[in-house]
């Protein structure tokens, strides 16, 4: 997605490496159990306004991990705004998330009403 | 070139598994159980008492020289076998090219067997992860604890007697509950159009 | 001059590399202790990818666990199907036909060239050098089109298959796989003029990590992390799977058994890959891809056309001569369209009967007929046409289809016993442990990931080096966490 064939910078976006200068964050890949406090901990440190987008089967509904170790979704701890299917899903599907949430920034009434 | 291309073939024949597992029943007869052979693959059945003795001789021989310790495992053979669990060692010796396994037996209610760390460095986390999913207790490891799951988990999952979907939401992992709890708090604070 | 003591003290201090990283690949977490900018401890907190794999395997068939195993190493899922596909072959007692060999061997080398680029492109861009990253990546985009053309998927395939491999591929995808493997020496060259000789990269590389051959074979390592140390170990060439003793192919060993070598060890391995690519294509045998093996896989389904796929449709109708009335075929319909009672001939209600032959497989005394093309003919004339001989062509394809309910039903019939297959993935050894009890399920599916072992020996390995050379290390170890955490 990075890299030259299915570029993102086209879109506008960056990606950062701290969670303090981000505005959405992409949960990609199975969350276990383990590993769902730290990921609560990194949305808990985005500024607002912020933005959470699962990508792939797992990060959505748990995919095919139906086991004492997975969350199923990881919207059970997590609001989520965008959901990419697939297992895993295709550069393009993922680009058109991306899409999805520009719309959707671009209909918020609540968030933004003080700027338009 | 500090690195060579190198045509690698097995020079050196050393024992056949068959022999070699005869080998072990001469030397320690009181603790070879049985012997089997399924597709070409010799596993070795023994007790428990002197499993480090065995192992130790099948690294330091030098006919044998068993070097690499490929996996160590377990299996849980609850209500089908008694004793209950197996610890599995699959050795392989790489100037021989020969493959041996040894299989020591382990009851359920006293899961306690030698550590091999000693021998091999790298049995160190093969047996944290047996502890971690039978419950089996390796005495003489530097430093048994959980490896996959976290460190306060309850249960050994791989165990026949406990569920795949895992325990209902109430007897789950602390950490977690408290993590849904904290995210029930928050969601007030969620922006709703 | 004793006044200049103590001006200030130091202490150790315990850095957490958290699981949350843009360094680290994957969910790892570390944590230092370090001493000024060397480091004195470092453990590893693996297990934030832990998606219970092997107790999952317990619960589903033997043809149902190949899609986990996919998701393991996710980087180069072919090789881990080979893996898998080949343990569960070898359980079985059954093997592939040989151009489903050949084909299995050329898609483990794209594996291995496409693991060993994304290893490059992420190695280089944490040391330092960002432009390998980008152009390595141009390559794997290559090979990910190529295997969208050969089975429709590029990253998660389940392309083996247990008896051989899921499709056939054609002339065109071996003409552009062809292309492929004769420019790609060159693109190496170009990956290896950026950074080979670079200054900077020799000083990152050269004396970091150093383990010895013995210590390697001790901790159990495999793969390129411990041929670099000189130990000249390799599974295709030890125990051949496939068709690898076949093709030819050298072992590229180092010497030194620091991250240089191998570095130096990987890149020779991606030119043997293309070596070994190039001899599959012209040696490919033709011939069937799937085994024939009808009671451990399932056959393919054209010799059944007949029956099942009929240019104007059949009719299923019960000779009341030969008909005993023990009510089996009842029992299998499932739009419920035979009728009668015991003893008695049973009747099939022609307006119900949606030709699923579920009737025909279960009837032992041969009293179903399958009537070509009577679909819509009176009882009278279809009582007629029964009583003629069985045509040629529906008393072969019979056969399979009754082959082919029986396995799916049944399930294959699995001896007991106990199972190590190893295979040599990029980036180490995998090993499949299997214990069978008989039934269509493994009783405990264990499989042996590289990278857990090789994330063992980290902490060995960053011992008084400094912190940068951590990152360094972790590259060199090549650790991908969905392998070693299952």
């Amino acid at each position: 997605m990075g890299a030259s064939h299915y570029d993102f910078d086209r879109f506008g976006i960056i990606f950062r490496a701290s969670p303090r200068q981000a505005d959405c964050m992409i949960v990609a890949g199975t969350v276990t159990k383990k590993m769902a406090p730290v990921v609560r901990r990194v949305y808990d440190q985005i500024p607002e306004p912020r933005y959470v987008v699962a990508m792939g089967s797992c990060a959505c509904t748990g995919g095919i991990f139906r086991t004492y170790s997975t969350v199923q979704g990881c919207d059970t701890f997590l609001p989520v705004d965008v959901y990419v299917p697939g297992c895993p899903p295709r550069p393009e599907t993922l680009l058109e998330g991306m899409m999805l949430l520009q719309e959707k920034m671009r209909k918020e009434k609540a968030r933004w009403s003080p700027w338009r | 070139m500090a690195v060579t291309l190198v045509k690698v073939s097995r020079i050196l024949k050393g024992l056949e598994p068959t022999e070699i597992a005869e080998k072990i029943k001469e030397k320690f007869p009181d603790e070879v159980i049985d012997i089997t052979n399924f597709r070409d693959q010799v596993s070795v059945i023994v007790k428990r008492g002197r499993v480090f003795e065995i192992l130790k001789y099948l690294h330091d021989e030098p006919h044998l020289s068993f070097n690499h310790l490929q996996d160590l495992t377990a299996v849980d053979w609850l209500n089908k076998k008694e004793p209950r669990f197996e610890v599995v060692y699959n050795l392989f010796s790489i100037r021989f090219g020969n493959r041996i396994r040894i299989k020591a037996q382990v009851p359920g209610d006293d899961p306690k067997i030698t550590s091999v760390v000693p021998i091999w460095a790298g049995a160190n986390w093969h047996e944290r992860e047996c502890y971690d999913m039978f419950g089996i207790i390796f005495t003489g490891h530097p430093d048994l604890r959980r490896i996959l799951l976290p460190e306060d988990w309850e249960g050994h999952p791989l165990r026949k007697d406990y569920p795949l979907k895992g325990p209902e939401l109430e007897k789950d992992w602390e950490g977690f509950k408290e993590l849904i709890k904290k995210s029930e708090e928050l969601k007030e604070y969620i922006w709703k159009e | 001059m004793d006044k200049v003591e103590k001006i200030f003290e130091t202490r150790e201090l315990n850095v957490n590399m958290g699981p949350q990283h843009p360094a680290t690949h994957g969910v790892l977490r570390l944590v230092l202790e370090i001493d000024g900018e060397t480091i004195v401890k470092v453990t590893p907190y693996v297990g934030y990818l832990h998606r219970g794999i092997e107790k999952l395997g317990e619960s589903l068939s033997y043809f149902q666990a190949l899609p986990l195993t996919d998701r393991m190493d996710y980087v180069s899922a072919m090789s881990n199907n080979i893996g898998y596909v080949n343990a569960v072959e070898r359980l079985f007692g059954i093997e592939a036909p040989e151009r489903a060999k050949f084909i299995r061997t050329m898609v483990g080398e794209m594996a291995r060239i496409s693991n060993h680029l994304l290893w490059l492109a992420t190695h280089a861009l944490d040391i330092g050098a960002m432009t390998v990253f980008l152009y390595c990546f141009r390559e794997r985009e290559w090979i990910l089109e190529l295997f969208e053309k050969i089975c429709g998927a590029r990253l998660t395939v389940t392309y083996p298959r247990v008896g051989g491999v899921r499709n056939d591929v054609t002339q065109e995808v071996l003409d552009s796989l062809w292309k492929f493997t004769e420019e790609f020496p060159s693109r190496i060259l170009e990956y290896e003029t950026l950074i080979d000789q670079n200054r900077i990269w020799l000083q990152r590389t050269k004396g970091i990590g150093v383990i010895s051959a013995e210590e390697a074979v001790n901790w159990g390592l495999t793969g390129p992390t411990l041929r670099g140390s000189g130990v000249p170990y390799d599974v295709r060439k030890y125990m051949p799977y496939d068709a690898y003793d076949k093709v030819e192919f050298e072992v590229p060993i180092g010497t030194e058994g620091d991250t240089y070598d191998r570095y130096r060890c990987r890149m020779m391995e991606m030119r043997q890959s293309n070596n070994i690519i190039r001899q599959c294509i012209e040696k490919m045998p033709p011939g069937p891809v799937m085994a024939d093996a009808p009671k451990f896989v399932l056959q393919p389904k054209d010799k059944m056309m007949p029956i099942t796929h009929p240019k104007e449709k059949h009719a299923y109708f019960i000779d009341e001569k030969l008909c005993k009335g023990c009510g089996m075929c009842m029992r299998a319909c499932p739009a419920k369209a035979i009728s009668g009672e015991k003893k008695k001939p049973h009747k099939i209600d022609q307006s119900l009967c949606l030709q699923c032959a579920n009737c025909f497989v279960t009837c032992k005394f041969k009293a179903l007929k399958i009537i070509p093309g009577g679909k819509g003919l009176s009882d009278e004339k279809l009582a007629e046409l029964a009583a003629q001989p069985v045509p040629e062509e529906i008393k072969q394809a019979s056969e399979y289809l009754i082959q082919h309910f029986d396995f799916i039903k049944k399930g294959p019939r699995v001896p007991e016993g106990d199972l190590y297959v190893a295979t040599e993935v990029p980036k180490g050894e995998l090993g499949f442990y299997f214990v069978s009890d008989g039934s269509g399920k493994p009783y405990r599916m264990r499989v042996r990931a590289p990278s857990f072992v090789h994330a063992g020996v980290l902490p060995r390995l960053c011992v008084g080096h400094l912190v940068a050379d951590v990152i360094a290390n972790i590259g060199t170890i090549d650790i991908v966490l969905g392998e070693c955490d299952r």
